[in-house]
């Protein structure tokens, strides 16, 4: 079980008679990528909500596994989830800071670290060496990011002025600044073109076997889904119906039932 | 094209210049005055014609010139746009220069009694600007009781002055801190409001702290306000003409003659410091984590909760640094005054800052200094027609809203460059 990084258990999400979620359990492993797919409405967002600490779940359990060390997810709320857990999350509609330049995005993710090494602004102030010295590894750290999705000559610029497939990849890399052990990515191609959703795939997998980061995914891009997937999880109005690999699925009778309805 | 827009702009205007009418009208045009001892109405309406005239004609030339300028091609760069490619391009120089001429300020030769007057309210402005630019440029905060924190200032300054003997000096700090204190107390029941809701609650703060002084009579005395709040003094050496027995006083010290000038000299380079003390702190500050929290904050709060960030304490330290510098604003006020009443905090005193902070471009620091020149200078300018300096003071912020929709200077410089690193 060791290798299991994120335990769902009856998760269940009522939004007072909307039952959003009912009843739902899943696994997703250390080194593998897990997937929840679904029709529109199925509750997948809702899901990352509870698990991001947006919402409060109404019952069952979510536990982290951090370095052998089993983390209660319920415990935390919103931005606790990141800092103290490290789970990082992007958005549906894209959240960057778009007034702030590309590097200021990414400098705004190591947020915590830097704080503690500003001396919660005192030592700042003062202009202290070892400040400045941990102020420039964040920002190799933040070079090193953008060198990987190629958007180091553009860190200078306001990251709403980028285009929409740069700002997609540079919410990903963000996500990855705060160092999470689980990455939730809600629908990451959405709006992609073919030749921008292989460049994600590609940055995906890097994520996943370079830097030994759980991702778990919300995607309606079956190219994506079906191409580096691990693991899939098909919900249907909260519930899970479908459970297994890329394959599994596309060939399973429920998961084509929910997307295309029953021959009659 | 261009016939279209003439149309269009003549239908504007013809439109204006109703409206002008229906209000002017009744309001300039019907006047009473008292005859035999009667009350009679007596139209003025060549005024109103005047009046409604000179609104549809500028109307008119305003649509021409700025409003549908998208229509005339490439005649995109206007007046203020040059104005501030020109602050954009020299504003390390302008700076440079703006402080060099406010320290030789008070050796001018026309630098007399009342310029020197309208110069320290201008940087008590320009501070109270600087210190709001925290809480509403950087972290996006709509604080419309900014006067509070500054009525604050002033009045534990005074207090501490008045019953402790407390000098300048550690009455200073400790008036800010109470102002920090009060800041971080509003900003706890406002966490989770933004915009419209935190205006109106910021200003009902405003307003609640101002009756509290106006009602606490004990510790405040009320409308009578407070009296005799020790003046400050050159290290410990006093301006005063006659000093008590054995006190050496500034002029007797450096062996001047005495004259009321250095003590306005010695407030004015006092507030010029407190005021340029904050704006190197804001500068500084706004580069480190804290400063860009208060930016992303404002660019999007569940974004920064995604990463980590604390958005409760960053609040809280934006409206409690904001408040302290209002605090030192309103310590000098109180020593500059020697005597402080609620009347001095009103509602208008924080829309004038509000004002000052998005005229000058949110978030800009050289955007406070022109707008407060701009402003404060057309109502001091405009003193001697009385009521009519509000107008003036109205139609210079049309005028910013016209020419400069987003503020003087809008243009915000990055925190952080890849360039100074790699």
């Amino acid at each position: 079980m060791s290798n299991t990084l994120l335990d769902v258990q009856n998760l269940t999400m009522k939004f007072g008679g909307l039952v959003a979620i009912d009843d739902l359990s899943f696994s997703a492993k250390k080194d593998h990528i897990t997937s929840i797919i679904g029709p529109n409405g199925a509750g997948k967002t809702t899901v990352f909500n509870c698990l991001t600490g947006f919402y409060k779940a109404t019952a069952g359990s979510m536990y982290l596994n951090k370095d052998n060390n089993q983390m209660d997810l319920k415990k935390f709320s919103d931005f606790k989830v990141a800092q103290k857990a490290g789970v990082a999350r992007t958005f549906q509609n894209i959240r960057l800071f778009p007034q702030m330049s590309v590097l200021e995005n990414m400098m705004v993710a190591q947020h915590n670290k830097l704080m503690v090494a500003s001396g919660f602004s005192i030592l700042g102030l003062l202009n202290s060496r070892s400040y400045l010295q941990k102020e420039k590894e964040a920002t190799e750290i933040s070079k090193y990011w953008l060198d990987i999705i190629g958007l180091t000559n553009r860190a200078d610029d306001n990251a709403g002025d980028l285009p929409y497939g740069d700002q997609r990849k540079l919410e990903i890399v963000r996500a990855m600044c705060i160092e999470p052990h689980l990455l939730c990515l809600d629908e990451p191609a959405a709006g992609l073109n073919a030749k921008e959703s292989a460049e994600l795939n590609k940055l995906l997998k890097f994520i996943k076997n370079d830097k030994k980061t759980g991702i778990l995914l919300i995607e309606h891009d079956m190219s994506v889904v079906m191409g580096i997937s691990d693991h899939v999880v098909v919900l249907n109005y909260g519930k899970k119906i479908f459970e297994g690999t890329a394959a599994e699925t596309k060939n399973s009778p429920e998961v084509i039932e929910a997307y295309l309805g029953t021959e009659d | 094209m261009g016939k279209d827009l003439i149309q269009k702009s003549l239908k504007d205007s013809l439109f204006t210049g109703i409206i002008a009418l229906a209000l002017f009208g009744p309001i300039v045009g019907l006047r009473t005055v008292a005859k035999n001892e009667v009350l009679v109405v007596e139209p003025k309406w060549l005024v109103v014609l005047l009046i409604v005239i000179f609104c549809a004609v500028g109307r008119f030339f305003i649509n021409i010139y700025t409003f549908k300028k998208e229509q005339r091609r490439g005649e995109a760069s206007s007046f203020g746009k040059a104005i501030s490619h020109f602050l954009d391009e020299k504003g390390s120089q302008i700076a440079i220069g703006a402080i060099a001429f406010s320290i030789i300020f008070p050796f001018m030769p026309f630098a007399d009694r009342y310029w020197m007057d309208i110069a320290i309210m201008m940087m008590t402005y320009i501070m109270l600007g600087w210190g709001l630019n925290i809480v509403i440029g950087l972290a996006g905060l709509l604080d419309l009781g900014y006067v509070a924190f500054y009525a604050v200032g002033a009045y534990s300054y005074a207090l501490f002055a008045i019953h402790f003997g407390w000098s300048f000096w550690i009455c200073l700090p400790i008036a800010g801190l109470f102002a920090g204190m009060f800041g971080i107390l509003l900003g706890f029941p406002v966490l989770r409001l933004r915009g419209d809701y935190l205006a109106i609650v910021t200003l009902a703060f405003g307003e609640m702290i101002r009756i509290l002084l106006l009602n606490w009579y004990e510790l405040t005395k009320g409308p009578d306000g407070l009296t005799g709040i020790p003046r400050p003094s050159f290290f410990g050496l006093p301006f005063k003409r006659y000093p008590d027995e054995g006190v050496e006083t500034f002029h007797t010290f450096f062996g001047l003659e005495y004259d009321p000038m250095q003590r306005i000299i010695f407030l004015y380079y006092l507030i010029l410091i407190l005021a340029l003390i904050t704006n190197a702190f804001t500068i500084k500050i706004r580069r480190l984590p804290v400063g860009r929290a208060w930016e992303a904050l404002r660019e999007d709060e569940i974004a920064c909760k995604s990463l980590g960030v604390n958005p409760r304490n960053t609040k809280l330290t934006a409206f409690a640094v904001g408040a302290m510098f209002g605090g030192f604003a309103g310590s000098f006020f109180a020593t500059r005054q020697a005597f402080i009443s609620p009347e001095s905090f009103t509602f208008i005193e924080s829309a004038i800052i509000v004002a000052i902070v998005v005229l000058g471009g949110m978030g800009s620091q050289t955007g406070v200094v022109l707008s407060t020149i701009f402003l404060i200078g057309l109502i001091e300018v405009f003193r001697d027609f009385e009521s009519y300096r509000m107008i003036a003071f109205g139609g210079a912020m049309v005028l910013i809203m016209v020419f400069r929709p987003k503020g003087i200077l809008a243009k915000r410089k990055p925190t952080i460059t890849m360039g100074k690193h790699g």
